[in-house]
């Protein structure tokens, strides 16, 4: 097999959709779209004709009935992967998600399980404006029995998403739709990325960035221009934001002392506050030499002019500027 | 067997209830889920039913009254059986409520609001050493900022030190003191590497040969008030930009009514030059209002008050005690001020309010061979008087002939953003006149 | 129970006697209308085509008929509208300003939405149009809210709530007709009906006749109507807003109608053939409604004529009125998140 075999993020996707379809009967598909049409972003392109209408089931525009028939079937021995088109769209599938899937389990005494997987894109830069734009994980992320795992690249997309749906709980599967052209190494046979394992991106001794989905990218690229200055990045994927491996995140914020955390979604009550204060009451706060800072999406809906909606989400340049300044202490 | 009734909780938040009207009265036959009293919640009304058959007795509350949830508001007793003994405590408690925490915030007798009270709490402020405004003396919010305001006053004196996490970490761990540390980083934090130097570096050696160097630089650290001098002065010289004015005032009268005023003193007073300068600064300021004033945060602040700072050299550096409403006060009550403050400066006895609210400020450094010097402006004040040295020069007198007068150049250092060249050219002219006919401004 | 029907007069008789009661000068208005919202439409396809505007866009080429006839049948610009993502064509006919649809289009600070809303999202608050809405079936349950504040204020106006067939498959359609019918509410919920939510068709969506027939599950009216006739459509929501202003409660009407275009820009439409699009182009609404007024002796050659080149006109002007305009100032980026 060769090594450098390469699949964009979509065809990792779906190629691990479609090994654990060959091996397992238990797992189907639903969704809008997703037949004839291959997902709205072509994510299940094929599998209709390959697996047939009982498996790739196109649903009516019930993002409600999406969730609940994900959480129903997965209470009867079923391993269902839902599609949202757009995260926007979870909003409509919340109660469900939130109120029933996150709850069984424990609200009945442990003895459900709820192995599903429900799949969205979420993130901005595609001039869809303010409802299909959004980035709205935390949201998830803040209801117990819900996991929540966002995959930066195609090699963690297949991974990730064959661990979630053989994961007993209900797994948020956030993709990013920027991200579904990118390449990335991805061996042929079926593997699993564990879940809740952050990963070092990249080693650096002068500060930490945590980035997350498309950020871990834009990171990337900045930490390579800093490098010429002689700044150097460490940078960490969390890749499964609940339950998440802090432990990883602690022990290079003790190495470089200063962290960094970057986000698409909009700051105020995002992602960032939290491993903020997990950096913050852990062991590395005794080894931190400035503020702990966060580069997240501004407080606005995305905008739909290209120019604003480029502003309006952390860019390469603005993390270059937030990275050099925090690691010249300048904060 | 008597059995209870409680006040039952219909709600999920609900606490209380109050009794609208008993259905039954004592004795009255009733069987099980008979209502016997209908009550009110916030919301709606209901019935309580009676939860076992039997005769009422025991009645413990009056149609009005509210009653919290469980507690026991009646019995039903068997035939000739009479209530029990009434208990306090609940029959039940409805929830394990969280312990109570905050014990000693209510254990606090002190009348105050709940705001204050919480501010209180957060600030770690005494609520007995707080004094109330409000009606009966109650303590408001108000009095716990007056209060907190006070104290800041304090706390401008010695700073707390800024360090990273990193930094603290290691000098807790080399045993370096943090206050002995200047920190390199944003406004003078002390970072890690910081701290580091500092436990490393050597003692200065002595030198072995006359021809080698005395010895390593020593370092003095700002540190205490040495930097609290430091960051106000430099801040007032780069914020404020300062205009500055020099006039010689012809001193002879001031003298005189100086001698005069000692003489009439009582046994150990006495009148400082300073003292007489300050009257003559309090005058003037009544006759220019915009002098006395603060210039801060885009705005010019106009104080009613005088209250005039006197600059005191001290060891570790400069203070500056207040004369409070020095305008309204007499010469001699100015002067014994004046030396107490100066007394009690140099003991380091001086008390919070002595150093506050200034609203001008004198610096005379007419006791050494100083002729005239221009001062800082003491943030955010807007005017500063430099008084130099009194020394016998010969000017030409009404007739153009040489006289020799005692003469003192004082200088006016004054906030540009706020105040105008003219205004303070009039300033400095009434100061020069009240000094020199001191007769007319000082009684 | 429900009065639920499709067609109940001859289509000929039916144009007749609406084209009488609507007047020629305001039948002319109505084809010049949907004229315009094609060659706005077709404008637009060519500028995405170009690369020139950002984003996605929704086109509801062949679908002017519904868009013209329900706007006119109710007081446009004073009666209240909730529109949906496919609507362009909604907005032009409740007299929004083709310019400001163009410069929001491309985004910019002078178009209806300072250029932060795009086509999806073009609201005419001036108007009474309560915005286009980017959630399937995200207005349904907003027109409730509409209609109770209308009783409430004592007017006779209504709320003209637009949505497509894919929308009456989420949960919020059933929660908005249920409340709107037990309060007798002014609404008018316009389903229409272009054959596909995306790739979904009606046929494997619905496992009913009509979306109309729904109707009788609220006890309210419910009427399929030709969506490519303006004529049938105006008479149908001419109807329901008699009944709504007199208090009588909402009406279901679903207008049959077809999306010549993609769902989107980026849609394949391999969910349908050819064939089936040609024979819905046949039914083209405009030369179709042109030849009812020549019919009627209200057009000619030269007219229809003169309406297409003004339409032109029109649009290529509200181009460079567009293409002229500010962009946003990135520093007014934090605006309007709050009033």
């Amino acid at each position: 097999m060769p090594e450098n075999r390469e699949l964009t993020y979509v065809e990792a996707l779906r190629e691990g959709l479609r090994q654990v379809m060959e091996k397992d009967e238990s797992v189907f598909l639903l969704g809008e779209d997703i037949g004839v049409y291959n997902g709205a972003f072509g994510v299940t392109a094929g599998l209709l004709e390959e697996f047939g209408e009982e498996r790739v089931r196109d649903t009516p525009i019930s993002e409600a009935a999406i969730a609940g028939a994900c959480l129903g079937a997965s209470l009867t021995g079923m391993r269902p992967v839902g599609e949202i088109m757009f995260m926007d769209f979870v909003a409509l599938s919340l109660e469900q998600l939130a109120l029933q899937a996150a709850k069984v389990r424990f609200m009945f005494g442990g003895k459900t399980k709820a192995p599903f997987v429900l799949r969205m894109p979420a993130g901005s830069g595609t001039g869809a404006a303010a409802q299909h734009s959004q980035s709205l994980e935390n949201w998830l992320v803040h209801v117990p029995g819900l996991k929540v795992v966002m995959p930066s690249n195609a090699y963690d997309a297949k991974g990730l998403l064959i661990a979630s749906i053989y994961d007993d709980n209900p797994v948020i599967f956030v993709e990013h739709k920027l991200l579904y052209g990118t390449k990335s190494h991805v061996p042929e046979e079926s593997y699993e990325v564990p879940l809740s394992q952050s990963r070092v991106v990249r080693e650096g001794s002068d500060l930490t960035i945590i980035a997350t989905s498309l950020m871990v990218h834009r990171s990337l690229e900045a930490a390579v221009q800093l490098s010429e200055e002689g700044i150097e990045i460490e940078i960490i994927d969390p890749r499964t934001l609940n339950p998440l491996d802090d432990e990883t995140i602690i022990k290079s914020v003790v190495k470089t002392s200063k962290a960094l955390i970057i986000h698409e979604a909009v700051g105020t009550g995002g992602y960032g506050g939290e491993i903020a204060a997990r950096i913050a009451s852990s062991e590395a706060f005794d080894y931190l030499e400035a503020p702990i800072r966060r580069l997240t999406g501004l407080d606005i809906p995305i905008p739909y002019n290209r120019t604003l909606e480029y502003h309006a989400v952390p860019q390469v340049e603005n993390i270059v500027v937030e990275a050099r300044k925090l690691s010249r202490g300048e904060y | 067997m008597a059995k209870a009734v409680i006040m039952p909780k219909f709600g999920m938040t609900q606490e209380e209830a109050t009794i609208v009207k008993w259905i039954v009265k004592e004795g009255d036959f009733v069987e099980t889920d008979d209502p016997i009293a209908e009550v009110t919640t916030d919301k709606v009304n209901m019935e309580v039913g009676a939860p076992a058959e039997g005769y009422i007795g025991g009645i413990r509350f009056q149609e009005g009254d509210t009653v919290p949830v469980t507690h026991i508001i009646a019995f039903i007793l068997a035939e000739g059986e009479d209530p029990p003994e009434i208990e306090e405590t609940p029959a039940a408690t409805p929830e394990a409520a969280p312990p109570a925490t905050q014990a000693e915030t209510h254990s606090e007798t002190t009348h105050a609001t709940p705001v204050a009270q919480r501010l209180a709490n957060a600030e770690g402020i005494q609520l007995s050493t707080v004094k109330g405004s409000g009606s009966d003396g109650k303590i408001t919010r108000k009095d716990i900022d007056l209060h907190m305001g006070s104290e800041t006053a304090v706390s401008t004196l010695p700073k707390k030190t800024r360090a990273t996490p990193a930094a603290r970490r290691v000098a807790r761990d080399r045993g370096v003191d943090l206050l002995s540390v200047e920190g390199s980083g944003p406004r003078g934090r002390v970072q890690e590497g910081d701290v580091r130097t500092i436990a490393k570096k050597p003692f200065p050696r002595l030198a072995s040969s006359s021809l080698e160097p005395s010895g390593e630089p020593i370092e003095v650290p700002l540190e205490g008030l040495r930097r609290t001098i430091a960051e106000r002065m430099q801040a007032s010289y780069q914020q404020a930009p300062h205009i500055t004015f020099t006039a010689d005032v012809d001193m002879s009268r001031a003298i005189e009514f100086r001698s005069f005023a000692n003489a009439r003193l009582p046994e150990g007073g006495k009148v400082s030059m300073t003292a007489l300068i300050l009257k003559a600064v309090a005058w003037t300021l009544r006759q220019h209002p915009q002098m006395n004033a603060y210039v801060a945060d885009d705005r010019v602040t106009l104080f009613p008050d005088i209250h005039l700072g006197v600059a005191v050299a001290i060891d570790e550096g400069l203070i500056v005690p207040v004369v409070h409403f020095a305008d309204r006060k007499g010469l001699y009550q100015v002067a014994n001020e004046v030396n107490d403050l100066t007394r009690r400066g140099r003991e380091g006895s001086l008390m919070p309010d002595d150093v506050a609210r200034g609203t001008f400020t004198v610096s005379n450094l007419g006791m050494f061979r100083v002729d005239h010097f221009n001062a800082i402006l003491n943030p955010p004040q807007a005017g500063i008087l430099a008084v130099g040295r009194t020394v016998r020069r010969i000017v030409p007198d009404d007739r153009d002939q040489p006289i020799v007068k005692p003469m003192m150049a004082i200088t006016l250092s004054a906030d540009h953003r706020a105040i105008d060249g003219v205004l303070a050219a009039r300033f400095l002219e009434d100061i020069c006149t009240a000094l020199e006919e001191p007769g007319s401004v000082m009684l | 129970m429900s009065k639920t029907k499709t067609k109940t007069r001859k289509t000929e008789d039916l144009s007749q006697a609406m084209l009488k009661q609507i007047g020629e000068s305001t039948a002319r208005e109505m084809l010049n209308m949907m004229i315009l919202i094609r060659a706005f439409e077709e404008k637009a396809d060519e500028l995405y085509i170009l690369g020139l505007t950002h984003g996605t866009m929704h086109l509801s080429i062949g679908q002017e008929a519904s868009a013209v006839g329900a706007s006119y049948a109710v007081r446009r610009g004073e009666d209240y509208l909730l529109n949906h993502h496919r609507g362009h064509g909604h907005a032009l006919s409740w007299g929004s300003e083709i310019n400001l649809m163009m410069a929001e289009f491309l985004g910019k600070e002078n178009g209806y939405c300072r250029g932060r809303g795009g086509s999806m999202h073009i609201a005419d608050i001036e108007r009474n149009n309560l915005g286009a809405n980017g959630i399937v079936a995200g207005g349904i349950p907003i027109a409730p809210g509409v209609g109770v504040s209308i009783q409430l204020r004592k007017t006779d106006q209504l709320c003209l709530c637009l949505f497509g067939d894919g929308a009456a498959n989420e949960g919020a359609f059933h929660e908005s007709l249920n409340l709107a019918s037990i309060w007798d509410l002014p609404v008018i919920y316009f389903c229409e009906n272009n054959q596909y939510g995306m790739s979904m068709s009606v046929d494997r969506a619905f496992n009913i006749e009509r979306i109309s027939d729904r109707a009788c599950a609220y006890n309210i009216p419910g009427e399929t109507v030709d969506g490519n006739d303006p004529l049938a459509v105006y008479d149908a929501v001419f109807r329901a807003a008699e009944r709504a202003r007199a208090g009588k409660g909402p009406t279901l009407i679903e207008a049959l109608t077809y999306r010549w275009k993609g769902h989107s820009k980026s849609d394949p439409q391999s969910y349908r053939t050819r064939d089936e699009v040609k024979e819905w182009q046949r039914k083209d609404p405009i030369p179709r409604f042109a030849a009812v007024l020549e019919g009627a002796g209200m057009l000619d050659e030269d007219m229809l004529k003169a309406m297409r080149d003004e339409a032109e006109q029109k649009v290529d002007q509200a181009l460079a009125f567009a293409e002229a305009s500010p962009e946003p100032d990135i520093a007014t980026i934090m605006e309007g998140v709050y009033a």
